[in-house]
């Protein structure tokens, strides 16, 4: 029998767009190695991992010869290329709904959740480094608008407009995640899919970083989802994997509802 | 199942969702509306809110047994799900990857691009009523109020640069389609780069692989009978707001 392809991905936290393929990988019972890049540590700017993803972006992830980047797109990859659970679902009008939450949270309500935390955690975590070492590390970094963001954040440059316009952002994205999940048990179908991978990914510790907008009396339907999740054998190996304090306040879901 | 499209003037998202429709040979009612004007947010479509935050602005909508939906590319994929006609995705994972992250890169860089240079040169004459979202209100206001920013036009003229860059790479081994055979990223590409060659030309100057498929594009009669069902002389000078430039850059 011809040896199956090796399996590398190459990620930080079990978080935002590191944990998306992690958690998928996990549920679709994949076996990887996993390899660890500090983002804090400016690891996915060196030339060991340059020569896999020359962007430099995390995560990415190796099947094979082939090296994929984007972490939706390789969760798509992962459920179509493996055997294991389904993780679309059959109808092709929920496989729409699927991919429309999965760029909305993407490209509109992560950003500015990131905002948030690049400027209350990844800023203040670097900031006291040496500047000549930042700057050099910065410089390294190959894509012009990471560039940008890193220095933004570091410098704690993000406009008080920018900032408002973040936290609107994040209220309105809880509200239609609260009324999405009031019309069905997962986010965009009857089954557990991708589009539950992301929000969880995105939403885990919104009980902690935004308790005045999401909690049990509130937004009932975002914690009884997000309880779900974490209650899945998956998301515990997964969320193992974690080495932070970032990926330990997962476990404020291990609260009752109130 | 009952489909209709409701569906603006042959020029970026409706052009690839009305091409998507004819390639595809699926049965669908089309119903005209006026994007620039923003009929999309009257009473004569239905509304959801998955139309009412999609981030691509101003799209067409699908309306399937009921269920009206929108963005693009997503609809193109919905369409190749249900209709007969041959498939507009690949087959194997790893090609739909690449499909996936090129329309990706098309709908975050190159459409905000495109759709700012276009409202900048044909701006709308006034803001609609009943905009639900809130981001998507203000750059109605900004482009009727000609409100344009020099640092994102030239950000705008750059990502077009690149876009056009990029596929006269991508078709360097001799390809006629991006991702090997014909699928939703030629689609999705032509229908935000085809009124570029007017607005940026010198993106497309001396740019043969490119010219040569936005050429063999054009000359697919699904997209050919998509362009004539166009109104207006020139379906490619009619823009409405977009999806925004990226926040972070």
């Amino acid at each position: 029998m011809a040896e199956t392809p090796s399996v590398t991905l190459y990620h930080w936290e079990p978080n935002a767009n590191s944990g998306k393929p992690m958690l998928t990988l996990f549920e679709k019972g994949v076996a990887f190695d996993s390899h660890y890049l500090d983002l804090l540590n400016f690891d996915q700017h060196k030339p060991d991992y340059l020569a896999i993803n020359p962007l430099g972006t995390i995560p990415a992830m190796t099947h094979g010869d082939l090296v994929l980047t984007e972490s939706t797109a390789i969760m798509e990859y992962v459920d179509e290329a493996f055997p294991g659970p389904r993780l679309m679902p059959d109808s092709p009008v929920d496989t729409w709904r699927v991919r429309w939450w999965m760029k909305f949270m993407d490209q509109w309500l992560a950003p500015s959740f990131s905002m948030i935390g690049w400027s209350v955690f990844v800023g203040p975590s670097v900031r006291s480094r040496d500047p000549a070492e930042l700057d050099a590390a910065i410089e390294r970094i190959p894509l012009p608008e990471r560039r940008i963001a890193w220095r933004k954040a570091i410098s704690g440059a993000f406009s008080a407009e920018e900032m408002t316009e973040s936290q609107r952002r994040v209220a309105v994205g809880i509200g239609l995640l609260e009324q999405a999940l009031g019309q069905r048990e997962w986010l965009a179908s009857d089954s557990y899919s991708l589009a539950d991978i992301n929000g969880f990914n995105l939403a885990y510790a919104l009980p902690l970083s935004q308790p005045h907008l999401s909690n049990d009396e509130l937004t009932p339907n975002i914690m009884r989802w997000l309880r779900a999740i974490y209650a899945r054998p998956a998301t515990k190996s997964c969320w193992a994997l974690g080495r932070t304090d970032m990926a330990r306040r997962v476990t404020i879901l291990e609260g009752e509802p109130a | 199942m009952t489909i209709t499209l409701y569906h603006g003037e042959p020029n970026g998202p409706s052009l690839t969702v009305l091409a998507a429709l004819f390639e595809k040979g699926a049965d669908a009612t089309l119903e005209r509306i006026d994007l620039a004007a923003g009929e999309r947010h009257g009473a004569r479509v239905p509304h959801a809110m998955e139309v009412d935050h999609s981030i691509e602005g101003e799209g067409p909508v699908l309306v399937v047994d009921g269920i009206p939906m929108a963005d693009s590319v997503f609809l193109a994929c919905y369409l190749d799900d249900v209709g007969p006609g041959p498939a507009l995705c690949p087959s194997e994972p790893y090609d739909r990857w690449r499909m996936m992250t090129w329309c990706r890169y098309i709908v975050e860089r190159v459409a905000p691009a495109a759709a700012y240079l276009g409202v900048a040169a044909n701006p709308p004459a006034r803001v609609p009523q009943g905009v639900a979202s809130v981001d998507l209100a203000e750059r109605w206001s900004d482009a009727v109020a000609g409100k344009i920013d020099d640092a994102r036009r030239a950000d705008s003229h750059d990502k077009i640069v690149q876009a056009v860059e990029r596929i006269e790479r991508e078709l360097s081994d001799g390809r006629d389609w991006l991702i090997d055979a014909f699928s939703i990223a030629d689609l999705e590409s032509y229908a935000w780069l085809a009124g570029m060659t007017e607005l940026v030309p010198e993106a497309f100057a001396d740019r043969p692989r490119t010219a040569a498929w936005l050429a063999r594009v054009m000359a697919r009669p699904a997209v050919a009978r998509a362009l004539a069902m166009a109104t207006s002389a020139a379906p490619e000078h009619i823009w409405a707001p977009g999806p925004e430039i990226n926040r972070w850059g």
